[in-house]
């Protein structure tokens, strides 16, 4: 089932920001949306969160056609949606009275879930807090009351933007540590995020955003497989080479960038790029008999040490690689700028995309 | 100059004695004043909030008209409130003119201004981020609106005290309405004007230092509000 359903959202500030965005999200999904600066993350969670009208499109929640409601049933949306801000906002008041705000104006006695809220200020490493005053919080603080006062209403679906952008390490960590809780309680989450290493602990899937949805799915495939080159550029898929596709016969195709051409086990005719992982390249100083149908003579362009890995650069006529190699190989092989080289990787390893 | 000193000295006299018409006056005063102040502030900070959150045609015109009410000179008030309650006037027949009542009427047209002005200020003050929050958690436009004046409690208690203290220190609208009948319509402003003028310094200095301390505690007021 469908907990949310976005179909051709498009909105204009001076400039457009979103263009004809699609997004269908499963109940008690998990979605990490990812994209570069402007590129309208927060304003398609302000419209999902319904704190903003699309200049077009369609929003349905659950059954509800939330552009299309009375004002009441849209305070009913809003009251299952909860949205923490990037920016953290507080009431006046202490952080008990911040995070009982929720169901203060829905009506429950507040007797009644004080211990609740206890529990939950808890959760996020904020017990005691609740008669502080909620102005004198830290940001990180602030952020934790935050998700307090929007997990105290039980919201159906979560809305984060940027939850731990330039918090402390313990409140990032608290947050966190609480988010993937949820998973427990099937609470759909949509939370935006700059961190790719973030996105992929926290996210079942991820979204790559950029005005438009261009990829959705698991954190590998859009890591590893990126579907077209802006994906590829921004999650820094290397080895990235353009060139033109023909299937061959056996399953395979071939792409010719030109100065090479590569073999690949992914079908994709026409004008491609193709992107090869450097943990898929192995170098060695000689020719060598391997299964790997792509092999090619190269010399050293570029070193540059990275912890206990080296990064290699490698000129093959027109084009260039980049291998990763232990410190230990590296050395044993004794290679230096211009060094001549052999690097070999399978046809499986070469992605292919537009 | 003796005469001056002379004076302060039977002023702090009549004030320390709790000289009888002093107190008379006083009271009477912070009565009318007070009043006007309160009765004002429940219609105009209702009328402020409708103002700032509904949308319509003309507003930033009205919000200028008010602001510019802020400073309307008091004799002006003063002339339009007697037409409306003299005899030939529309509430002529209420007989209100040269009564406490009348007078109260009278500042609370005069310091309206100024209470919704200030309202609206105050409510444009919380910031979107706050609303968007009110919102997003799902309070319905009541709640919000609620909530709204909440977070700007302290500003819109501003407000009410500085229209409190343009009430209590003006004349023109006191003397038209009011007539400074002994006994009856006499202020504090109104008899300072008045003993003054007939060489009464004493009652008059002393009147004075009272509207001096009241203006003190009022500056005492809105300092412990804005320190919120």
């Amino acid at each position: 089932m469908n907990i949310l359903e976005l179909t051709g959202i498009s909105k204009k500030y001076d400039k457009e920001t979103l263009r004809n965005l699609n997004l269908k999200i499963k109940k008690g999904a998990n979605l990490g949306l990812i994209g570069p600066t402007g590129c309208g993350k927060t304003t398609l969670l302000r419209i999902i969160d319904l704190l903003e009208n699309p200049d077009s499109g369609k929003i349905i929640f659950k059954d509800i056609n939330v552009l299309n409601c009375s004002k009441k049933d849209k305070m009913n949306v809003r009251r299952k949606i909860g949205m923490v801000f990037q920016k953290p906002v507080v009431f006046r008041g202490t952080v008990m009275e911040n995070v009982s705000y929720g169901p203060k104006i829905r009506g429950q006695d507040k007797n009644a879930i004080t211990e609740k809220i206890i529990e939950t200020l808890k959760s996020l490493g904020l017990d005691g807090y609740e008669d502080r005053n909620a102005s004198s919080l830290s940001g990180g603080e602030t952020q934790r009351m935050a998700l307090a006062r929007v997990l105290i209403n039980e919201p159906e679906l979560l809305v984060l933007d940027e939850p731990t952008a330039n918090l402390d390490p313990l409140s990032t960590e608290k947050i966190e540590s609480v988010i993937l809780g949820l998973k427990k309680k099937e609470t759909t989450i949509i939370m935006a995020t700059h961190d790719l290493i973030q996105g992929q602990r926290l996210c079942e899937e991820i979204a790559i955003l950029n005005h438009e949805i261009l990829q959705i799915g698991p954190p590998e495939d859009v890591f590893s497989k990126p579907k077209n080159r802006f994906v590829a550029d921004f999650v820094g898929v290397k080895n990235i080479l353009q060139g033109h596709a023909e299937v061959t016969s056996e399953g395979l195709s071939t792409v010719n960038t030109g100065s090479l051409t590569i073999y690949s086990s992914e079908s994709l005719k026409g004008s491609v790029h193709v992107s090869i992982r450097p943990e898929d390249i192995t170098l060695s100083l000689d020719k060598v008999k391997t299964s790997a149908l792509n092999e090619f003579k190269g010399e050293i362009s570029e070193i540059r040490k990275q912890g206990a890995l080296v990064n290699v650069k490698i000129s093959v006529s027109n084009e260039f690689f980049m291998v990763y190699m232990t410190r230990k190989s590296f050395l044993d092989m004794e290679l230096t700028i211009g060094s001549p080289v052999w690097i070999q990787f399978k046809a499986s390893a070469v992605h292919v995309f537009r | 100059m003796n005469e001056i000193f002379n004076g302060i000295l039977q002023a702090i006299n009549l004030i320390l004695t709790l000289n009888p018409e002093v107190v008379e006056i006083t009271t009477r005063t912070l009565f009318i004043s007070l009043s006007a102040t309160f009765i004002g502030a429940i219609i105009s900070i209702p009328i402020g909030g409708l103002i700032n959150f509904k949308k319509f045609r003309g507003k930033r015109s009205l919000i200028n008209l008010i602001q510019t009410l802020y400073s309307l000179p008091t004799v002006l008030v003063g002339l339009f409130v007697f037409l409306l309650l003299s005899q030939s006037g529309i509430f002529g027949d209420l007989r209100l003119l040269f009564t406490p009542t009348g007078m109260i009427i009278g500042q609370i047209i005069l310091i309206m201004p100024i209470l919704i002005g200030f309202t609206i200020t105050a409510l444009k003050s919380v910031g979107n981020d706050i609303i968007d929050l009110s919102i997003s958690m799902g309070a319905s436009e009541f709640q919000a609106i609620y909530t709204i004046m909440r977070e700007a409690k302290y500003a819109i208690m501003a407000a009410v005290i500085l229209g409190f203290g343009r009430a209590i220190s003006e004349v023109g609208v006191a003397i038209m309405i009011g007539g400074n009948i002994r006994g009856f319509t006499r202020v504090i402003t109104t008899t300072i004007s008045l003993e003054t003028s007939k060489g009464n310094l004493e009652i008059s200095i002393a009147l004075g230092i009272i509207l001096l301390g009241i203006a003190l505690i009022i500056n005492l007021l809105l300092n412990q509000i804005q320190e919120h």
